[in-house]
């Protein structure tokens, strides 16, 4: 029974978290490039940052009860440490990758004040592939039997896909001037 | 004693300052370019507008700037580059001189100090956030690091050479205490002998235009310090001495030492909107409040040329406003100050503008009748 509760725990934050890193990564999309009103931006930014440290509450009830719950070995390393997993060691070393790459961005974010603005911004680009990473392994393993779950999931990935697109494709106004500019006399 | 910490010592005492128009200590930058054997750019390049001097300093004054150069990098391993415009006369006579010269492109930011230092070392000539100062290594803006160079302005470096040779008392007995020391001048523009004076700080303007032919009678007004500079009223100009203290009340400083008188046959709005035009263009486009702010400036003034209104002027402040102290260099911070002076000086002229009655296009109407 409290088992049981644990599986739907870890399934329901599971979803959520794909859900809120979705929304993320398209708040992200948002701010690169100095696209909006400086107002706007503020106000996505702080979205971004909340969000971000909201979905790690989520992810680690995920963790803690998809770990815990005992119906199938999975094992604490394979938390960090990806492909050690008892059970799906493929999928779950996905889940694995991700909670890598989140680490990272968590860290380099927080010392950000106190990095060089080029390490911060070669470590935020692990975004694009931490998120598909979650994407495969929440699809792959957690929402297979459940078509409403997996529904979510989808559109997650539609969502978050066609913002990526549009990020790399539509030519932001910092990048247009500094282009123009960098065509002139220089050396 | 040292020779090193001798020199240093005297240019302590003497309270020598960078010509560039930044007037750091040179004494301070000399020490750390002693601690980390740093390499040295002199910059020849006259860099902002009007200014001449530092031709007249490798023209008039070569063995001095070369012998100054020699004691700021005694070591064999510290390379020397001497920096100028390419294609200009200094540049050829550095070449001339076999002196290792930096050929600099004529763009207004690339005589920038950490600007050279990019060129230097095989990058582009823009500027780059200072976080380390180049004297002290640190990275460019392509990440790349920077091997400690040091950059000395042509005159402070020859100033460096006869500091060492008739001491820091010498060097005292002219300018003022904050502002000691003989110092250049380039005086230009609207006048019948534009010239480069050696002067010093603490006297007054008008001695400055006299030495070029006098301020002529129908001039209105004059540029301190070039595009990084502010405005005087004619009267202003001729009531002032030339020292930062007593500039300070009109915004200006000495600078790079360049005095520029207006034409005053020309409108002062056209003649300020095109040094703000080329200014928007000189960006090097790598820090936002430049590469767009300068050319929001340029496009906020010529709508207050055209309507003189509130709403216009309104933004033109709006945007001055959003520059000073931001971006690596000191270019948009310059051009705040010289915009928000012109402002102040041409006042008058704004509204005339907003009565839509320039006094010089209806001159230049009547001419044409």
């Amino acid at each position: 029974m409290t088992s049981e509760l644990l599986w739907y725990a870890s399934r329901a934050t599971g979803v959520a978290s794909i859900v809120l890193l979705t929304a993320i990564v398209v708040l992200g999309t948002l701010l690169s490039g100095r696209r909006a009103r400086p107002a706007t931006a503020a106000v996505r930014t702080a979205l971004h940052r909340w969000l971000s440290l909201g979905m790690v509450v989520f992810l680690v009830v995920h963790i803690v009860t998809a770990v815990s719950e005992g119906f199938v070995k999975i094992g604490w390393l394979a938390v960090v440490v990806p492909f050690v997993s008892g059970w799906q060691p493929g999928w779950v070393g996905l889940g694995a990758l991700a909670v890598d790459l989140m680490v990272a961005l968590l860290v380099t974010s927080w010392l950000r004040p106190r990095l060089p603005e080029r390490a911060w911004r070669a470590v935020h680009w692990a975004a694009y592939a931490l998120w598909p990473l979650a994407l495969v392994h929440g699809l792959m393993l957690g929402t297979a039997n459940e078509p409403v779950l997996r529904g979510v999931t989808i559109a997650c990935a539609a969502a978050g896909a066609s913002f990526v697109a549009w990020r790399s494709l539509s030519s932001p106004a910092d990048r247009n001037r500094r282009r123009d500019v960098l065509a002139g006399e220089w050396s | 004693m040292r020779p090193n910490a001798k020199l240093l010592d005297d240019l302590t005492a003497a309270g020598l300052t960078g010509r560039g128009g930044a007037a750091f200590s040179t004494g301070i930058k000399v020490r750390a370019a002693f601690r980390n054997r740093a390499d040295l750019i002199v910059n020849a390049c006259d860099g902002e507008i009007g200014a001449s001097k530092d031709a007249v300093v490798v023209a008039a004054h070569l063995d001095e700037l070369i012998r100054g150069a020699e004691l700021v990098a005694p070591h064999y391993r510290q390379r020397v580059l001497f920096a100028a415009h390419r294609g200009s006369p200094t540049l050829a006579q550095l070449a001339d001189a076999r002196l290792e010269v930096l050929a600099v492109p004529h763009r207004y930011v690339s005589s920038e100090a950490s600007a050279l230092v990019s060129l230097a070392q095989g990058g582009l000539g823009r500027p780059f956030a200072k976080r380390v100062d180049p004297v002290d290594g640190g990275r460019d803006s392509t990440g790349r690091r920077v091997h400690p160079t040091v950059v000395l302005n042509a005159e402070t470096v020859w100033r460096v050479a006869q500091i060492a040779q008739h001491g820091p008392g010498w060097f005292r007995a002219r300018g003022t205490h904050a502002e000691p020391g003989p110092r250049l001048a380039t005086v230009t523009g609207y006048l019948s002998r534009p010239t480069v004076v050696e002067t010093e700080a603490g006297v007054p303007l008008r001695e400055l235009l006299d030495a070029a032919g006098g301020l002529p009678g129908d001039a209105r007004s004059v540029l301190i310090g070039g595009l990084g500079g502010a405005f005087l009223t004619a009267d202003e100009a001729l009531g002032v001495r030339w020292s930062t203290d007593d500039l300070r009340r009109y915004g200006a400083a000495l600078g790079p030492g360049v005095v520029t008188v207006l034409d005053p046959t020309r409108c002062p709005l056209d003649i300020v909107g095109e040094f703000l035009d080329y200014a928007a263009g000189e960006t090097a486009g790598q820090c936002g409040p430049c590469m767009f702010g300068l050319p929001a400036v340029a496009t906020a003034w010529r709508q207050l040329r055209r309507s003189g209104s509130d709403a216009a002027l309104g933004e033109l402040r709006r945007h001055l406003g959003l520059l000073p102290g931001r971006g690596a260099c000191a270019f948009p911070t310059g051009v705040a100050r010289f915009g928000t002076s012109a402002l102040r000086v041409f006042a008058g002229h704004v509204e005339q503008h907003r009565a839509g009655a320039c006094s010089y296009r209806r001159e230049a109407a009547h001419a044409h009748a």
